[in-house]
């Protein structure tokens, strides 16, 4: 609750001090200034969520930016369309526009993604070059600022309006991006694999939040317009999406505050440059904050040396040029070019990332308490044994190239069992639950649930279905909490529609997701690590939380793949006891595992591959010793070496 | 319009469209060992044209400053790595993207400030008298880019193919890890990259100089369709490149005739899009598979 009332009272005084300047400054300047800092303020909270909690450079914000700015500015000089209709279609346009630009975009990772925006801002400065008839091209634009409800808005007025509409903005985004929406977004950024496997469409949530964040700068835009006054194409190009990314980098990433740090400093740069006193001693403080920060880095050996050097010799050019160069304006791009260079290397996290860090340091505000976990019997119901069958393989083949890394195999899995699968490395087991948890689509041979075909080739419809997995190779969303890991993945939880979440009326029904995960949490034995980061728990943990997370799904179907590979020997013998308590609550698990102990004592019925076929199939005492599984899976070694010790040594280098 | 007009067209359209097919090989020689581009590649292309000016008007002769306008572009390449890229490939983070536009806006401003803001005449001793080809006109100048633009290539190809240091590369290309596992050093195999790179956009510079004069906005355009034309053909194929290139020289040239000369980078632009959307990897790409 301390906390709470710290971060929104800091929020309200902020926004209370912004609102009252007018009333005791006059100055027009001041006050013009104060209202682009609100403007770019809406603009870079929406670059943020692509640049900050998408992970992705995105370089069409000047785009969305002139987009919505012309778009306001047309609809009330050729529609004659009031005030808000016209922020309102400059909003939507943006917001379809997103949609579309991101559907294919989206498909696309880091350069290409870069790349698909960068074409997108091209086009646009060409179009409004070049569609003259509309936009009066390189001429320009003039445009008259509509009164809001028959009131003609003077200065201070407009000034007010863009503060709360940034306000609101603010609160709308800050209710986002901390519910489930905003803990999707960060989870696709750690892994896409893992999101859509949990049931939460990465590709959904990728096109929604760059549609977001292109319909804020729309809306920007037309505040923009309406500002100003006057639009010109070459107003919205490269070199200013340049200084937007100064803005967020510089600011701070996945911060509203940083956002609007940064748009004060993008607002203030043009007369920090125009007045060459004041731009020297701003750099000489900017290389000696280089220096201090360098050399205590330097000395904790925290960083590496080129994170000390290159920003210390940015930011020296920087105050060497600043003496040197008789017009600092000529040399403006190079100036933001060395600025942000430091900041990127030497001050990843930005400003208010740094500020936050600080200040957590000095007020140690607790955590609001977590509420007490649910019943398990609501997170995870009891699920019947009735021993039908659940999961059926038929002759299901997939083929790389010339690889026949599953090459026929035919499975039952009874509701219930624990069905081990095992096998030598490359016998196909991985691929063959690839496959069934819809990474891959098959080659051939059919995947049915319950007797009904499984989507195919879907991680996300897959788990849509009832089939929960974990990762041989940890996918675990590193960046969040145990906790959030786990509510990222709960099924039937969020009924929320986006309007009321964005209104902040999801509150309760995050308390029952805390809840609810938290008792999965225990249930795996991480109930007292909830709130540390995932990528900061120990590798038996980790593993621990990938199942709690799957577990979160409510699966007909737990795929486990290797959760054993890697672990300590009292890691694994707690991970027996989790799986049995699982197991204990119904449900039907798929493993995959080395260790034979493991295999023995959990299965009730074990299908060895190898070479992409099945060898054997039943009791795993049995099966243990057929001799062709002795010869395939335990080969040369089974001479040398008990079955128990193979699976050990075996384990790493699957891992 | 004129059949004869419109071919004439097309084909110069083709012949700049060359240039910037090397200016994607560029690209593609960084992506194979290091999945980097540079963004500032651009101004890479533009400084290097401008040293070269620098070093003809100080008197040096063509077979001189070829080899020097190289070496430059080389030696900045290498900076590009050294400051941009390979913290970020260190810590396997995207940072790299914004870091070499960050280069690029430095460079640009430089060249401004050095070079001033006008666009200059590039000397050459080739002629740039057409000569009628089966009813087409083409200059020595048009000539000495095809040839400029497939040597280069061809030589590099032939280095990757039968040199050690180029199967290193190769090898590089084809698995990091395990490249590093057989002693060959990824850091300098990155660097070697950025170098070869670093002169391949040097060599556009000097190529495409002549017809486009020298400016610091010389290659913003360029860089565009370079984008185009190395996402369109995919990011592996040298030989995509070069008919992807051909094909958006010969498409631009069209536009602006139909269109109007404002239109002429839009094609190019709303292709990279569209094979984005259709072929993410490229018309010459390879799909890749997905691992957990």
């Amino acid at each position: 609750m301390k906390r709470f009332l710290l971060i929104r009272g800091a929020e309200l005084v902020a926004f209370l001090l912004l609102a009252a300047v007018p009333l005791a400054v006059t100055n027009p300047f001041a006050l013009g200034l104060l209202t682009l800092l609100a403007i770019y303020g809406i603009l870079l909270i929406g670059l943020d969520v692509t640049v900050g909690y998408l992970g992705q450079v995105n370089l069409a914000q000047a785009a969305f930016l002139g987009i919505g700015a012309y778009t306001a500015g047309l609809l009330v000089m050729k529609l004659g369309v009031g005030l808000l209709p016209s922020l309102a279609g400059a909003f939507l346009l943006c917001l379809v526009l997103g949609s579309l630009l991101a559907l294919p975009a989206l498909r696309l990772e880091g350069p290409q993604f870069a790349l698909a925006t960068l074409s997108f801002l091209a086009l646009t400065t060409t179009v409004l070059n070049e569609w003259e008839s509309l936009t009066k091209g390189a001429e320009g634009l003039q445009l008259n600022r509509p009164p809001l409800f028959d009131i003609t808005l003077n200065a201070p007025g407009f000034y007010w309006l863009c503060l709360v509409l940034l306000a609101l903005v603010w609160m709308g985004m800050r209710n986002l991006l901390s519910s489930q929406w905003g803990r999707a977004f960060e989870a696709l950024r750690d892994s896409p694999i893992a999101t859509d496997a949990m049931g939460v469409g990465t590709y959904r949530h990728k096109v929604i939040a760059f549609a977001f964040g292109s319909a804020l700068g729309g809306l920007a835009g037309g505040l923009y317009a309406f500002n100003f006054q006057y639009l010109q194409p070459q107003s919205f190009v490269y070199e200013l999406m340049v200084i937007l990314l100064l803005g967020v980098v510089l600011g701070g990433r996945k911060s509203l505050w940083g956002a609007c740090v940064g748009a004060a400093l993008i607002v203030l740069l043009p007369n920090l440059l125009s007045n060459r006193n004041l731009f020297q001693i701003f750099s000489v403080i900017g290389l000696v904050v280089a220096l201090g920060a360098g050399t205590r880095a330097w000395l904790k050996k925290s960083v590496r040396p080129f994170q000390v050097i290159a920003p210390v010799a940015a930011m020296g050019l920087l105050a060497l040029g600043s003496f040197l160069v008789s017009n600092t304006e000529d040399w403006r791009k190079a100036i933001f070019a060395l600025m942000l260079f430091a900041v990127v290397v030497g001050l990843p996290e930005g400003l208010m990332g740094w500020a936050a860090g600080a200040l957590a340091r000095l007020f140690r505000v607790a955590a609001a308490p977590l509420p007490p976990a649910t019943d398990l019997d609501l997170v995870l119901p009891m699920q019947a044994l009735s021993g039908h069958t659940l999961l059926e393989l038929r002759d299901l083949k997939r083929h790389f190239g010339g690889v026949k890394a599953v090459d026929g195999v035919s499975i039952t899995v009874r509701s219930g069992h624990i069905h081990g699968l095992i096998g030598p490395n490359g016998s196909g087991k991985s691929t063959a639950v690839n496959v069934i948890s819809g990474l891959y689509a098959p080659t051939a041979g059919d995947i049915l649930l319950d007797g009904k075909a499984l989507p195919r080739g879907s991680l996300f419809s897959v788990a849509g279905a009832g089939i929960a997995r974990t990762f041989q190779n940890l996918q675990l969303f590193g960046e969040l909490t145990a906790l959030d890991n786990v509510m990222v993945a709960l099924r039937d939880t969020y009924r929320t529609p986006w309007p009321l979440v964005l209104l902040g009326l999801a509150r309760k029904e995050e308390k029952q997701a805390q809840a609810a995960a938290l008792a999965l949490l225990q249930l795996v034995g991480l109930g007292d690590q909830a709130l540390s980061k995932a990528k900061d728990l120990t590798y038996g943990a980790q593993r621990f939380l990938e199942i709690a997370r799957a577990l979160a799904r409510k699966p007909r179907l737990l795929i486990l793949d290797e959760p054993a590979a890697g672990l300590a020997h009292p890691d694994a013998v707690e991970l027996v006891k989790i799986i049995k308590r699982v197991h204990g609550r119904g449900v039907t698990m798929i493993l995959i595992e080395h260790h034979m102990d493991v295999v023995s004592e959990l299965c009730d019925t074990v299908t060895v591959l190898d070479g992409g076929r099945i060898i054997a199939e039943g009791d795993p005492e049995i099966v243990k010793r057929d001799p062709k599984v002795v010869e395939a899976y335990l080969g040369a070694m089974a001479a040398e070496a008990p079955a128990v010790d193979t699976g050990a040594s075996t384990a790493p280098a699957a891992a | 319009m004129d059949t004869s007009v419109i071919i004439q067209i097309v084909v110069s359209g083709a012949f700049m469209g060359l240039v910037y097919a090397l200016v994607a090989y560029g690209f593609q020689l960084t992506f194979a060992t290091s999945k980097t581009i540079n963004f500032g590649q651009g101004e890479l292309v533009m400084l290097s044209a401008f040293f070269s000016l620098t070093l003809t008007r100080l008197g040096a002769p063509y077979w001189l400053m070829v080899p020097g306008g190289l070496l430059f572009g080389a030696l900045l390449g290498l900076f590009v790595e050294r400051a941009a890229v390979r913290l970020a490939l260190e810590q396997k983070s995207e940072g790299w993207i914004l870091l070499t536009i960050i280069l690029g806006l430095l460079g640009f401003s430089s060249a401004e400030n050095i070079w001033g803001r006008d666009d200059h005449p590039f000397p050459t001793p080739i002629s740039s008298d057409p000569i009628h080809v089966v009813g087409v006109d083409i200059t020595p100048l048009e000539i000495s880019v095809a040839v400029g633009v497939l040597g280069i290539m061809g030589l590099i190809e032939l280095f990757k193919r039968r040199t050690l240091l180029g199967k290193a590369f190769e090898a590089v290309s084809a698995d990091r890890d395990a490249a590093e596992l057989m002693g060959i050093s990824s850091t300098r195999t990155v660097m070697l990259s950025y170098a070869l790179s670093g002169a391949v956009a040097a060599l556009a510079g000097i190529l495409v100089a002549p017809i486009t004069t020298v400016g610091p906005t010389m290659a913003s355009a360029l860089i565009l369709k370079a984008f185009s034309v190395a996402v369109v053909a995919g990011l592996e194929s040298g030989f995509g490149v070069v008919v992807v290139g051909l094909f958006l020289g010969g498409l631009e040239n069209l536009a602006s005739l139909y269109l109007g000369s404002g239109w002429r980078e839009a094609p190019g632009l709303l292709l990279l899009i569209l094979a984005l959307a259709l072929r993410p990897n490229g018309i010459f790409g390879k799909a890749s598979i997905r691992k957990v």
